[in-house]
């Protein structure tokens, strides 16, 4: 009797040791490359820094700047709508290109993968094909437009043209991720649902309003979320096409922390304009999750 | 009668709609693709054919091969070479993390275990902007290291060097952690308390029993690391200016970004280069294509 629970003591230590030994060194490691920095980054937004001379503590005049200077403000509007411009259009053509696929016909296969393929090379890479393309004079767009009789586009000098491109570019790559979480959604549906709503005589449109979209409520939840994420921190498709040209206009607040951060080393704003967008993205994040906990909660009751 | 005539025409129908399904895809097919095609056409150009921007199909007269050798004389090896050994490195460490840490989180019990969960899920929160710069500025500051003092003052820290590329250790990799516990819970445990009571020891079980029963998901976990880590142009972008030092995926950043500014360009180089770049993840995604999409839809469901 005693030796059984000595027995189940020793080998609870023992399962303990080992875990902590395990878990203990790679938390402590990726605590010093990520909390650290974390802290520093806080840190950082209450003092002036440009890596040359020490850093000064100046408390709240970052942050003052930030909400009063009248430059940054934009900026951060600046990253939600294109953001979100992006993060829409892929949505709905990922969910358009997922019905697409979602058939058993010969060569979806290949279709599926050509819509994934752009996503396995890095932006740094695919971003100088349309950077070419988009060349004023010259570039392979232009060539088309005059070949057909029509006026060249400085593509550069116009903010709608950039933003276009810059959708045109995100969803280009990030289409095919989305449609393949929402195919798993649309493959993820029991079949007999639809074939018991047939039965009862329920139409197409109510097949779907209330099997296929209740059904695709969590992939949706998943695609936005991870997205709103995303586009909230999107800079590299800015530093590659456009460069925030046109005269800035599509200057958006992370491509000012970029810049801040390993240009022009203006460390101290470049600390206090992350952490606000670092929690507007979690506040975003939150809500949103928030959102569809309390939908599924009143659909539930 | 009456009823083969409506079969007939159900299957008009039919193929109607899988003509158009196959038209529409293919074109579709085509504009996803066409960047490849042109990356491909343009680094065969020489940079007289192509001209300031090239066409639309910048289709070589004779097609040239000096470009992409270039990527395989030592000045091009090199970046080609860190790309290599950066995603070997990072597949490996973060492969072992998530077997060791996964498997000790689903099986073992212990004190605490919450904390290691919760503190898990809540870093997949934390957006990298937050710590983005920081770590650049941490970067600098590192004592000992490019002529810091103790206090981590007065040189370049870890900035421009090499190691630069391979310690840091970012938290997003932990959602591995979590899918290989995930995958732990549908194997039964028959198997490691019959190895235990052989006398088996803990690295004995985890490596002779549980990784050959989950290696389809370690190829998921690993597969989907080396594709984003090859893909990282960012951190060595951000850490190394050095070309020498740096990998594939930054040295084109900061082409192309140059490309922004005025000045001369040679973009027959450049797309050549793209195209050596983009190879490798390319194969990998038409061998094992499987496991990324297994790992996008895994983390779809439970992430």
């Amino acid at each position: 009797m005693k030796s059984k629970a000595l027995k189940i003591r020793t080998r609870g230590w023992r399962e303990a040791k080992i875990a902590y030994l395990i878990l203990i060194p790679f938390f402590v490691y990726i605590a010093f490359w990520n909390l650290l920095p974390l802290i520093l980054g806080v840190l950082l937004g209450f003092a002036e820094y440009n890596a040359l001379s020490p850093p000064t503590w100046v408390g709240l005049r970052n942050y003052h700047r930030f909400f009063y200077s009248g430059v940054y403000l934009p900026l951060l509007w600046r990253q939600v709508w294109i953001g979100a411009l992006c993060l829409g259009v892929n949505t709905v053509l990922s969910f358009a290109v997922a019905l697409a696929l979602n058939t058993n016909a010969r060569g979806r296969g290949f279709f599926r993968a050509s819509f994934y393929v752009p996503a396995v090379a890095a932006v740094s890479v695919t971003t100088a094909v349309f950077v070419s393309l988009l060349a004023p004079f010259g570039g392979g767009f232009n060539r088309f437009l005059t070949s057909v009789d029509m006026d060249p586009i400085i593509w550069h000098h116009s903010q709608f043209w950039m933003v276009f491109w810059i959708v045109v570019y995100f969803v280009w790559r990030a289409i095919g991720p989305a449609s393949i979480i929402w195919l798993g959604g649309l493959q993820g549906i029991d079949p007999s649902l639809y074939e018991a709503a047939k039965v009862d005589g329920a139409n197409f449109r109510q097949r779907v309003r209330y099997i296929t979209l209740p059904g695709l409520r969590f992939v949706a939840a998943f695609i936005i979320l991870t997205g709103i994420i995303g586009a909230m921190q999107m800079f590299d498709i800015i530093l590659f096409l456009t460069a925030g040209n046109p005269f800035g206009r599509t200057d958006v607040l992370m491509f000012r922390i970029y810049r801040y951060g390993a240009v022009t080393f203006n460390l101290g704003m470049a600390g206090a304009a992350g952490t606000i967008l670092g929690i507007v993205t979690m506040f975003f994040a939150v809500l949103y999750f928030y959102h569809m906990r309390r939908r599924e909660e009143k659909e539930n009751a | 009668m009456h009823k083969d005539s409506t079969n007939v025409g159900n299957k008009a129908v039919k193929i109607v709609t899988r003509s158009i399904w196959y038209i529409v895809l293919s074109v579709l097919a085509f504009i996803m693709l066409y960047p490849f095609i042109f990356t491909l056409l343009a680094g065969m150009n020489t940079s007289a054919e192509f001209g300031h921007a090239g066409a639309l199909f910048p289709v070589p007269e004779v097609p040239q091969f000096g470009n992409l050798l270039f990527m395989f004389t030592p000045a091009g090896l090199r970046p080609l070479i860190n790309t290599f050994t950066r995603t070997a490195w990072y597949t490996i460490v973060v492969s072992l993390m998530a077997i060791l840490m996964g498997y000790v989180l689903a099986r073992y019990r212990f004190r605490g275990k919450n904390f290691f969960l919760v503190t898990i899920l809540a870093t997949q929160m934390i957006p990298s902007v937050l710590t983005l710069i920081p770590a650049f500025v941490m970067m600098a500051h590192i004592p000992f290291v490019g002529g810091n003092n103790w206090m981590g003052m007065g040189g370049r820290g870890l900035i421009n060097n090499s190691l630069a590329i391979y310690l840091p250790l970012g938290w997003g990799f932990l959602i591995w952690v979590f899918l290989f516990m995930q995958s732990m819970k549908s194997l039964p445990r028959d198997f490691e308390e019959a190895a235990e009571l052989d006398g088996c020891g803990f690295w004995r079980t985890l490596f002779t029993i549980i990784v050959p029963m989950q290696m389809p998901m370690i190829a998921v976990i690993a597969v989907n690391v080396a594709l984003g880590v090859w893909n990282d142009w960012l951190i060595p972008f951000l850490y190394i200016n050095d070309i020498q030092r740096s990998t594939l995926p930054a040295w084109m950043g900061q082409l192309v970004a140059a490309l922004q500014q005025f000045g001369d360009r040679d973009y027959p180089r450049i797309f050549a280069m793209s195209a050596v770049a983009i190879l490798p993840p390319f194969f990998i995604f038409l061998f094992l294509q499987k496991y990324i999409i297994q790992g996008i839809a895994s983390a779809g469901v439970k992430g």
